[in-house]
C-alpha cells in the first residue's frame, strides 16, 4: 500500500472540526489542494459530525470557487479506518488531479498573486457572521424547518448561500478597496469589475450599518472611506 | 511571564520499522534546527522501557516542557507517551505525537529521500503545534449509582437483574401492563424445549421481588437530559409523571413483529405466520395435514433489505414441533438461503430434515404463489413448477424495529442504522456500547436475536453498564470543547443545536445569555468551534491557532 509523498497529514478528531476557513488559509498559505477526509455518513465517530464536516468542507469550496479557484483543488472524501486501500485511492486520484490542474494559480481562473487577494477576501467572508450564520442553520432547515415550518431542500440552501457568498465577497473586497484609500463607486466598480449599480448598493449598506462613511467629493463623485470599528 | 517553551524531539526507530526506510539520523539533526527544540534523541525503539527512561530523564534534566514523539499512531501509543509525560512531572497534554511510520516509512517504502523529506515536514508541524499546546485537567464527575432499564422483555429483566444483583438501584420501565415482551408469544424455546411463557413468568417475578428494582410497568420514558452519571429521566403512566436522576441507560426496548399484509395473501387464517403458528400450539389448536413454510417473507426485499437471522432457526422449531405432534404431518419450508449458523443449529437442521421436512429453494424473482389448497413453486434444481399441497401456510417474518426507535433515538442522541434499529457505537469495539458514553444496548432494539443471543447480550450490556458504576467517578479526557471568549458568546444557541451529544447548553449569566459546555459529555468533535460565527469557542489541543500554526509549518516552504 503505496501512495504520493505529496500528501501531508493534519489530524483533526472529526471533520466536523474543519472550520471553513482552516481551508481557505491553506490556499493562503500555499497549498495546491486540501483533501477533508472522514468516516462514511451513518458511520460516524461522532454521530453526526461528518455530516457538519460536509457542509463546511462545501461552502469554503463554493466560495473559493466563486472568486476564482478552481474547485477541484477542495475534496470531501470519505473512508473508515479500515480502509486503507480506499485511502490510497482517494489521496491517489486527489493528488493526479491537482497535478493535471497545476500549482495554484494555474488551472484557476485567476493567476497569482490576484487569486491569492481574492481567496483573502473569501477568508474574512467565511469568518464572518453571514455565511456561518445560514451554514449552522444548514441541517436545522434541511431537516425540520425553520421556525414558520418551512423546510427546504439541500439545493435551495445552497443557492441562498451562493448569493450570499456573492454579496458577502463584494462588501469584503469593498471594504478591503476602501481601507487602502478613500474612492468613488465608480472606481471601486472599475476595480472590482463590478456593475456600478452593484458597488452602489454594497456602499449604501455599509454606510447604513456604520461601517463605511462620506469622505469627500471627487468632481460630481462622492468618495466613500472605512469607519474603524472600535473593539469594546 | 510567558515561560520559555523548551521542546524535545524523540524519532523512534521502530527497529527497521521506520529506520529502513526513512532516514532517522537525517530526522534527528533536522529538528535540532527547529524553532523552540533544545533537546533531540534518537531511540532504537522509543516506546520501549528504555526509551520511555530517556524521555522522563531529559523532561527533568534539560527543563522540557513539551515533548514530541516521531513515531507510530497514537491509535496505540499516544496514552503510553501522555503517562511517561505525567510521572515526569510534565502535563500529559503537553505531548504530542507525529507518525512517521503509518504516514512515511510503511507507505513510502521506495522513496527513501522523498518519504525523509516528509517526515521532516511533519515533525517540522508537530513541533509549531507543540509550541502552542496548553495543559489540560482530566475532567472529573460523581456517578449516580443507579440504572434506568428500558424495556421489560427478556432483554430488560435479565439486564435489570443482573444490574441489581450488583447492588445498584435499577428502574426498569415498560411501556405494556405486563413483563415478558415478545416471550409472551411464543410456545417453546429453542434448543431446549423450554415452555416460553414459564420462563417469561419466572424471570418476571424474579424482577418483581427483586428489592432494588423499581418496576414501571404502563410507563414511558417522556424525556431525558444531561449526560454519563447525571442523566434526568421523566417517566409518565398514564396522567402520573415521575422523575428520577440515573447514572447510565440500557436501551432494551426490542423489537417488533412485521404482520405481513398483501404478502402472499396473508389473511391470518390459512395463511399466518410463525408466530400465529405458536399461538396455536399454545392452545393446542393446530391440525393440518400439509404445512407449507415460506422464509423471508417481507425480508430482503427491495422495501427491507436486511436479514432477519432468527426466522429460519424459528421455521426450523416449529417444523420440528409439528413433526413431533403430528408426525403424519406434511412440512416443507421454501427458502432462500438457511440460517444456521454454529453446531448446535445445524444439528436442529439436520435433525429437521430426518424428521422428513423438506427443504425447497425459491428464487426471488419467481417467489412461490399461495393458491387454493396448495402453494406452487419454481423448483431450481428441477427447472419446473412444483405443485405442493398446503391446507396451512406459514409465513416466516422478520422483525421490524420498535415503532417507538426514532423517538427514542431523539431522547437519548443516539443513532439508528438504515433499518431504523439502534446502532451500536462500534461492530466490534463497542457492540453494547452506544456513540454516547453511559448508554448501552441489547435484545432485539438492537438487532434481531435468539433469546439465548439476547440474554448474552444483556448480561454484557449491564457489565458494560457497571463499568462506570462500579468507579463511582467518570474521568473523561479534556479534549473538549471551551468557551474561550466568553464576551463574544452571544448566546445564540447555533452551537447548541448541532452538538450531537447535548453537551452544550445556554444558561444564563451577570453578562446575559452565554453558552455553557458539559464537558463530561463534550467528546471534543469540534463541530462548535468550526460553525460559531464569533469564534468563541474552542477545542482543547485542537484549537484554530493550533492548527493554523500546522498548515503554516506544512506549507513554510511555500509561502
Amino acid at each position: 500500500m503505496q501512495y504520493t509523498t505529496d500528501a501531508r497529514i493534519i489530524r483533526i478528531m472529526c471533520t466536523g472540526r474543519v472550520d471553513p476557513t482552516m481551508i481557505s488559509d491553506a490556499f493562503l498559505k500555499g497549498a495546491d489542494g486540501v483533501m477533508v477526509v472522514g468516516c462514511h455518513f451513518g458511520d460516524c465517530h461522532y454521530i453526526t459530525g461528518n455530516y457538519q464536516g460536509k457542509i463546511k468542507v462545501g461552502i469554503a469550496a463554493r466560495a473559493l470557487d466563486y472568486v476564482g479557484l478552481n474547485p477541484r483543488r477542495v475534496f470531501f472524501g470519505q473512508c473508515s479506518s479500515a480502509e486503507g486501500e480506499r485511502f490510497v485511492k482517494l489521496v491517489t486520484d486527489f493528488d493526479r488531479g491537482i497535478r493535471e490542474l497545476g500549482p495554484l494559480g494555474t488551472g484557476d481562473r485567476l493567476p497569482l498573486p490576484d487569486l491569492k487577494e481574492k481567496i483573502a477576501v473569501a477568508h474574512t467572508a467565511l469568518a464572518k457572521e453571514k455565511i456561518r450564520w445560514v451554514v449552522g442553520k444548514f441541517t436545522e432547515f434541511t431537516t425540520q424547518g425553520n421556525k414558520y415550518g418551512e423546510r427546504f431542500t439541500e439545493h435551495e440552501m445552497w443557492r441562498t448561500l451562493d448569493t450570499i457568498v456573492m454579496d458577502e465577497v463584494a462588501t469584503h473586497e469593498i471594504m478591503r478597496e476602501l481601507r487602502r484609500g478613500s474612492a468613488s463607486v465608480k472606481t471601486l466598480a472599475l476595480q472590482l469589475k463590478l456593475p456600478s449599480s452593484h458597488v452602489l448598493k454594497y456602499v449604501l449598506a455599509l454606510q447604513r450599518r456604520g461601517f463605511a462613511e462620506l469622505a469627500g467629493i471627487d468632481g460630481t463623485s462622492p468618495l466613500y472611506r472605512v469607519v474603524e470599528q472600535k473593539v469594546a | 511571564m510567558a515561560e520559555k517553551i523548551r521542546i524535545g524531539v524523540f524519532v523512534c526507530d521502530c527497529g527497521s520499522n521506520i529506520a529502513g526506510y526513512v532516514d532517522v539520523k537525517e530526522l534527528a539533526e533536522y529538528s535540532r534546527t527547529l524553532p523552540n527544540v533544545v533537546y533531540v534523541k534518537e531511540n532504537l525503539y522509543t516506546c520501549s522501557e528504555s526509551g520511555i527512561n530517556e524521555i522522563k530523564a531529559a523532561i527533568r534534566q534539560q527543563n522540557l516542557n513539551r515533548v514530541v514523539v516521531a513515531s507510530c499512531t497514537p491509535r496505540t501509543h499516544e496514552p503510553l507517551f501522555r503517562g511517561t509525560c505525567e510521572e515526569a512531572g510534565l502535563n500529559p497534554y503537553l505531548f504530542e505525537m507525529v507518525n512517521i511510520r503509518d504516514q512515511c516509512s510503511w507507505v513510502h517504502m521506495q522513496e527513501r529521500e522523498e518519504g525523509t523529506n516528509k517526515a521532516k515536514d511533519l515533525i517540522r508541524m508537530g513541533v509549531a503545534k507543540a509550541a502552542l499546546l496548553e495543559p489540560q485537567e482530566s475532567i472529573k464527575s460523581e456517578m449516580d449509582p443507579n440504572a434506568l432499564v428500558m424495556g421489560g422483555g427478556i432483554s430488560g429483566m435479565t439486564a435489570a437483574l443482573a444490574l441489581a444483583n450488583r447492588g445498584y438501584q435499577v428502574f426498569l420501565v415498560e411501556k405494556q401492563a405486563q413483563l415478558g415482551g415478545l416471550l409472551l408469544k411464543l410456545d417453546k424455546l429453542a434448543p431446549s424445549g423450554a415452555d416460553a411463557a414459564a420462563f417469561a413468568a419466572s424471570q418476571a417475578e424474579l424482577v418483581q421481588k427483586h428489592p432494588k428494582i423499581r418496576l414501571m410497568t404502563s410507563t414511558e420514558v417522556r424525556e431525558i437530559s444531561g449526560y454519563i452519571g447525571h442523566f434526568k429521566v421523566t417517566a409518565a403512566s398514564g396522567g402520573n409523571r415521575d422523575q428520577f436522576g440515573v447514572g447510565v441507560i440500557i436501551v432494551a426496548t426490542g423489537a417488533q413483529v412485521l404482520k405481513p399484509h398483501g404478502l402472499f395473501g396473508y389473511n391470518g387464517k390459512r395463511v399466518i405466520t410463525q408466530l400465529e403458528l405458536e399461538d396455536l400450539f399454545r392452545k393446542d389448536a393446530f391440525s393440518a395435514g400439509n404445512v407449507v413454510m415460506i422464509q423471508c417473507a417481507g425480508a430482503r426485499i427491495e422495501e427491507r433489505k436486511y436479514c432477519s437471522r432468527i426466522c429460519c432457526m424459528v421455521a426450523l422449531k416449529n417444523a420440528i414441533q409439528i413433526k413431533e405432534r403430528s408426525p403424519g404431518t406434511g412440512v416443507r419450508i421454501l427458502y432462500r438461503d438457511i440460517q444456521a449458523y454454529g453446531t448446535e443449529n445445524e444439528e436442529i437442521y439436520r435433525r429437521a430434515r430426518e424428521m422428513g421436512v423438506i427443504f425447497i429453494n425459491y428464487d426471488v424473482s419467481n417467489p412461490p404463489k399461495v393458491e387454493e389448497e396448495k402453494v406452487t413453486v419454481a423448483h431450481q434444481l428441477l427447472g419446473r413448477e412444483l405443485d405442493l399441497p398446503a391446507d396451512l401456510v406459514v409465513l416466516s417474518t422478520p422483525l421490524v424495529a420498535g415503532e417507538d426507535n426514532e423517538a427514542i433515538s431523539k431522547l437519548l442522541r443516539v443513532s439508528l442504522d438504515e433499518n431504523k434499529f439502534f446502532l451500536e457505537g462500534h461492530v466490534k469495539l463497542k457492540p453494547l456500547d452506544f456513540a454516547t458514553d453511559g448508554v448501552y444496548l441489547c435484545g432485539n432494539a438492537h438487532y434481531p436475536a435468539t433469546v439465548r443471543e439476547a440474554i448474552s447480550q444483556a448480561l454484557g450490556a449491564a457489565s458494560r453498564a457497571s463499568i462506570p458504576l462500579a468507579k463511582g467517578v467518570m474521568t473523561v479526557e479534556p479534549i473538549v470543547s471551551t468557551l474561550v471568549d466568553e464576551d463574544a458568546c452571544r448566546g445564540c444557541g447555533l452551537c447548541v443545536a448541532l452538538c450531537p451529544y447535548g453537551a452544550l447548553e445556554i444558561v444564563r449569566t451577570e453578562k446575559g445569555r452565554k453558552v455553557r459546555v458539559i464537558p463530561v459529555a463534550c467528546k471534543g468533535c469540534g463541530v462548535c468551534a468550526a460553525t460559531c460565527y464569533q469564534h468563541a469557542l474552542s477545542i482543547n489541543s485542537y484549537t484554530d491557532e493550533q492548527i493554523g500554526e500546522q498548515i503554516s509549518a506544512c506549507l513554510e516552504a511555500q509561502g
